[in-house]
């Protein structure tokens, strides 16, 4: 291969996957079921809202969100007696009202208050973190058509990554399923 | 036949709307020019902001002398505020969280709205506990920071208990507003033309794709902070309602406080949801998602909770009666008939009387009738604090250190002041971001449910057939 | 693609089962040695009676808020419990004959019965108690409790009566009825159901008082009433019946409300608690000083850990709410946990002999039983005359084809 050519290669963009739209919550439902069914594990589905059920459509493992939050909640609930235990019992212990430093019952509140503050951090921030977000740039992003997605578009992306890949072969899958607009996405 | 007649569900969403229409209805208001009566608007909700910047920034000059504080009534319009604002941002966290797990769909509706409504108002509280400490430059020694007296914050105040609640219900209730907004966000993007929308949305929205793979994290995410912020929004009231009830103060100290006090702030908080509501529908053309099935099942929930407000009352003023305790006995009676019964009766109208008006269903869907009462409430809902706090403070003990409290100019200005504050951040939030949930709208209609589509993929609306009654024999 | 879902159980109860008989033989046991136990230390036999009238009584009225609230709010989470909620709480008007034995043992159980108090000569006057006498004497308890299960009885029967008919006339009308039934039943039931709570159990104690005894003696009945449901479906499953209709997202549901109401429980209990505690105002706090010495302190402290952490940790989890084995293990734990917390509010107030301290009874368990026996007697005896669900209920069809929210 001469030289200019192999340069031309490396400046063609990579395809990402292609992109496949649908009519309805249905549709995309069943074309996610047949995708699994046809072998492919990297796709996925896009939809202005979640649609019921399509977890087991796509096959899905059961959201790792909630250790995270565990996790959090705990770091709250010991942070907050910790914290209480140290400064007003060991580090400068005052008698309020004749109670024990130790007042376990009035340090319900802010205890209780902490789990929850660091349980939702958990939460939230867990939720980016396992859904890779903030994340600006998207290959899809360059789909103009994809721009429904969050209006009232139904779309399926099955990723060239996918060890099954074959650009004809999963047009031919999606065409087949019923899409409306087949197109290929690049990097 | 029957004497009674089936009522069949209303639908969600009224008008023959789509997902399309639903994404125009919503985001065309954030996409669109501002409208003039939006700038005019704001022109008056600055005019009052600056209102609060000159009574926040003369207290600090003068110290808090210049409030109507006197010698028994050592805590007055400032508590009695802060208390009406937490309680009107209950409200929102309530319809976000609790009725999502009571999986009360019509929710999402008016969540977002009131999401929105909780964080100003929370806000607006906030604003009264930090200046009214005097020396507001100091107001970090409430945090458990080191300071230069080497102590820590007094962990079995309730004050302080209140610097946690607060804190927390708002981060937390910032941040279930946000994870709510992101995919609305990412819609505008998605239809915004202009380069900077195009750029704002974009970061704000995060990258947002809809991917299911993400919705499906994004609704655990969800669940668990409808999980988190349901106790939660009973534990901030809860606490409140400790800086009064772990005192010994006779009408204070009293243990129903801390359900009275969340039923009070749901009460209020519907109240004003429907306040702004009935005005912003109508003016943004809302009626379609925000329907007057809505207001019915908000003013069901004004005159249950209303209900239980008049229950505490009607507790209390029996226990002090039955604890055979005289000073529990002493401001009861004063209340109802005391220097301050017209406060006491106001509070009583407009609490426990006037949601009964609800029981009717042609009062409940009246939109003038429901506007007037969510007012009224509110009002009441003021009172009640003020009875509360300015009552038991000015008739304790001891006749002869009796006092009446009246409140000076300035506490009037900080008070009206914070409603520039609210409506300021009310008409950015109106502008700039979605008022309604567009993704949780979308997903209640029936077109969502991939069940209501048969096996062409053509959409079958759902039907529910009545049955015709049968004679039951003998 | 929505289709009708199809029941294959049969609606009936087994008419020749043995289960109401057996639960009224236990019954009769129960309530013979009790009437024995009555003759050998009367004081002993009314406390414990008043404590297993009180956890019985609260499940029917649990009972009874539960389906005017699925009624008002127009829920389908529990339409194949419906006829469960319906049959305990249209009972309660026959338990009302079970609470003679406390008008009784009146003298027995409540201080404030003795005239000597109010009597200005005597040395037992008592200035806390005279004040109140205008609510804490005989007469008017009597006519309250008329009262009290005049409304509930009219409430439950009612209800009952308007979903079995709707079971044979298909007439979905009768949810309209239902609602306005349940609308004023609802303020109706809060109102009786605290002034219960004052007169059985805070009179007891009839110098003390707190203004959220009324919504505590609420919260620890509706805590209750979940585990009695789960365990009653457990049951009847292991009959055979209804195995299919009710599904495990159905029980999930019971478990879910079962974890909430822990909660609610805890935060009531805990916030009546820290304020008397707080305050430490000598007429408040001395019930529960009473209640946190002489033996009763384990109890408190078993509250905390069996009847909220403990059910708590093991409930918070979602696979732990369909699992069989945790949802029935937590619920006898609390179940056990009510029972002693009724006696751990009733029995420090029996000052009758030696009986300072805890010190359990045979009699605590001859009513429990005698009572549980004709509770569950009655239950089974209204249940299995008509369908186990109320088949033509508009929600029906919506609660069958339920699956699991995630």
């Amino acid at each position: 291969m001469s030289a200019p050519a192999k340069k031309k290669i490396e400046e063609q963009p990579k395809l990402h996957g292609i992109l496949g739209e649908f009519r309805n919550p249905k549709a995309l439902y069943d074309v996610a079921a047949l995708t699994v069914k046809s072998g492919y594990n990297k796709f996925d589905t896009y939809s202005p809202f979640p649609i019921h059920g399509i977890d087991k459509a796509m096959n899905l493992k059961k959201s790792k969100l909630g250790w995270i939050v565990i996790g959090h909640g705990l770091v709250g609930f010991c942070g907050a007696l910790t914290m209480m235990y140290f400064m007003a019992v060991m580090d400068y212990p005052m008698n309020i009202s004749g109670k024990p430093f130790f007042n376990a019952p009035a340090w319900v509140p802010i205890t209780f208050e902490l789990t929850v503050l660091l349980s939702a951090f958990g939460a939230v921030f867990g939720m980016f973190f396992l859904n890779g977000l903030p994340k600006l740039n998207n290959p899809l992003f360059n789909v103009d058509r994809f721009k429904k997605a969050t209006d009232d578009g139904f779309f399926i992306c099955i990723e060239a990554e996918d060890s099954l890949f074959e650009t004809e072969k999963v047009k031919e899958l999606l065409k087949e399923a019923g899409a409306t607009h087949i197109e290929e996405v690049y990097d | 036949m029957s004497k009674y007649d089936y009522v069949p569900e209303p639908a969600l969403v009224k008008g023959d709307h789509d997902f399309a229409s639903l994404t125009r209805l919503v985001t065309d208001i954030n996409l669109r020019p501002t409208p003039k009566g939006w700038y005019l608007a704001m022109i008056g909700a600055n005019a009052l902001l600056a209102v609060l910047g000159i009574a926040v920034g003369y207290l600090i000059w003068e110290g808090t002398g210049v409030w109507g504080l006197n010698n028994p009534v050592g805590w007055g319009w400032a508590i009695i505020n802060f208390v009406w604002w937490v309680g009107i941002g209950h409200a929102g966290t309530l319809i976000s969280a609790v009725l999502f797990l009571f999986r009360q769909d019509w929710r999402t509706a008016i969540n977002r709205f009131s999401e929105a409504m909780t964080i100003f108002a929370v806000m607006c509280a906030g604003v009264f506990p930090a200046i009214h400490v005097g020396r507001i430059w100091v107001i970090y020694w409430v945090f458990p920071v080191p300071n230069q007296m080497a102590m820590w914050p007094n962990f079995n105040s309730p004050l302080l208990w209140d610097v946690f609640a607060v804190s927390t219900y708002f981060t937390v209730s910032f941040l279930f507003w946000y994870v709510g907004l992101v995919p609305d966000l990412a819609t505008i993007r998605d239809r915004a033309t202009d380069k900077i929308r195009k750029y704002a949305y974009g970061i704000f929205s995060l990258g947002w794709t809809g991917s299911n793979r993400h919705w499906w994290n994004y609704e655990k995410a969800y669940m668990i902070l409808a999980g988190l912020a349901t106790p939660l929004v009973l534990s901030v009231h809860t606490i409140v309602s400790f800086d009064f009830a772990v005192s010994l103060i006779p009408g204070w100290h009293t243990t129903i406080f801390p359900p009275y006090f969340v039923a009070g702030a749901i009460f209020s908080g519907f109240a004003m949801v429907l306040t702004l509501m009935i005005v912003a529908r109508k003016i943004y053309g809302m009626k379609d998602i925000m329907t007057d099935d809505h207001m019915e099942k908000m003013n069901i929930v004004i005159m249950v909770t209303g209900s239980m407000v008049g229950f505490a009352y009607m507790m209390e003023f029996f226990i002090a009666w039955y604890s055979g305790v005289e000073y529990e006995k002493a401001i009861f009676l004063l209340r109802a008939t005391g220097p301050y019964a017209w406060a006491y009766w106001a509070m009583m109208t407009c609490n426990v009387l006037s949601p009964q008006f609800f029981w009717f269903k042609k009062l409940r869907r009246s939109v003038g009738f429901t506007f007037f009462i969510s007012i009224v409430v509110n009002i009441g809902m003021w009172f009640e604090r003020f009875v509360i706090t300015v009552t038991s403070l000015a008739n304790d003990y001891l006749p002869s250190s009796w006092d009446y409290y009246s409140p000076t100019i300035w506490d009037i200005l900080t008070y009206v002041g914070t409603f520039g504050l609210f409506f300021t951040m009310f008409l950015l939030f109106l502008r700039f971001l979605p008022m309604i949930a567009l993704a949780e709208v979308k997903m209640v209609i029936p077109q969502a449910d991939p069940h209501n589509y048969d096996e062409n993929h053509d959409y079958q609306a759902p039907k529910v057939e009545i049955p015709t009654p049968k004679a039951v024999e003998a | 693609m929505s289709h009708k879902p199809t029941i294959t159980d049969s609606l009936e109860f087994p008419q020749n089962s043995m289960i109401p008989r057996a639960a009224f033989g236990l019954g009769f046991a129960g309530l013979i040695a009790s009437f024995i136990g009555y003759f050998l230390q009367p004081d002993q036999f009314f406390f414990s009676y008043i404590v297993s009238f009180t956890f019985f009584a609260g499940i029917s009225l649990s009972a009874l808020i539960t389906v005017m609230l699925h009624h008002i709010t127009k829920a389908s989470w529990g339409t194949v419990f419906k006829r469960f909620f319906e049959v305990f709480s249209s009972n309660i008007w026959v338990w009302a004959i079970f609470f003679i034995p406390v008008l009784l043992g009146m003298h027995n159980l409540y201080h404030w019965t003795h005239p000597e108090l109010f009597d200005k000569a005597s040395a037992e006057f008592d200035k806390i108690l005279y004040g109140k006498s205008a609510y804490l004497n005989q007469t008017f308890f009597i006519v309250r409790q008329v009262i009290y299960f005049a409304i509930w009885g009219w409430l439950g029967h009612k209800l009952y009566k308007a979903s079995v008919e709707m079971d044979k006339t298909s007439d979905w009308g009768m949810t309209t009825l239902m609602r306005k039934i349940s609308a004023p039943g609802i303020p109706l039931f809060a109102l009786s159901v605290a002034f219960a709570g004052f007169d059985w159990l805070m009179s007891l104690d009839p110098h003390w008082f707190s203004t959220m005894f009324g919504v505590y003696f609420f919260a620890i009945n509706f805590q209750a009433f979940w585990p009695v449901m789960i365990l009653l479906v457990f049951f009847l499953q292991r009959q055979g019946i209804l195995k299919d209709t009710i599904k495990q997202v159905h029980i999930y549901d019971l478990g879910a409300w079962f974890f909430a109401f822990t909660v609610f429980y805890a935060y009531i209990a805990f916030s009546q608690f820290l304020l008397i505690y707080y305050a430490n105002l000598p007429e408040e706090t001395l019930w529960f000083y009473n209640r946190l010495e002489g033996g009763f302190e384990y109890i408190a402290y078993g509250l905390l850990i069996f009847r909220f952490a403990l059910p708590f940790l093991l409930l918070i989890n979602r696979e732990a709410k369909r699992s069989r084995f945790m949802l029935g293990l937590v619920s006898v734990i609390v179940l056990v946990m009510h029972f002693l917390e009724i006696y751990w509010i009733s029995m420090p107030a029996n000052h009758a002999g030696d009986a300072h301290g805890l010190h359990f009874s045979w009699i605590d368990i001859a009513t429990f039983l005698g009572l549980g026996g004709m509770f569950f007697g009655l239950f089974f005896n209204k249940f299995k005359k008509e369908s186990m669900i109320p088949q033509n209920d508009p929600k029906m069809d919506e609660c069958l084809s339920k699956s699991y929210h995630h």
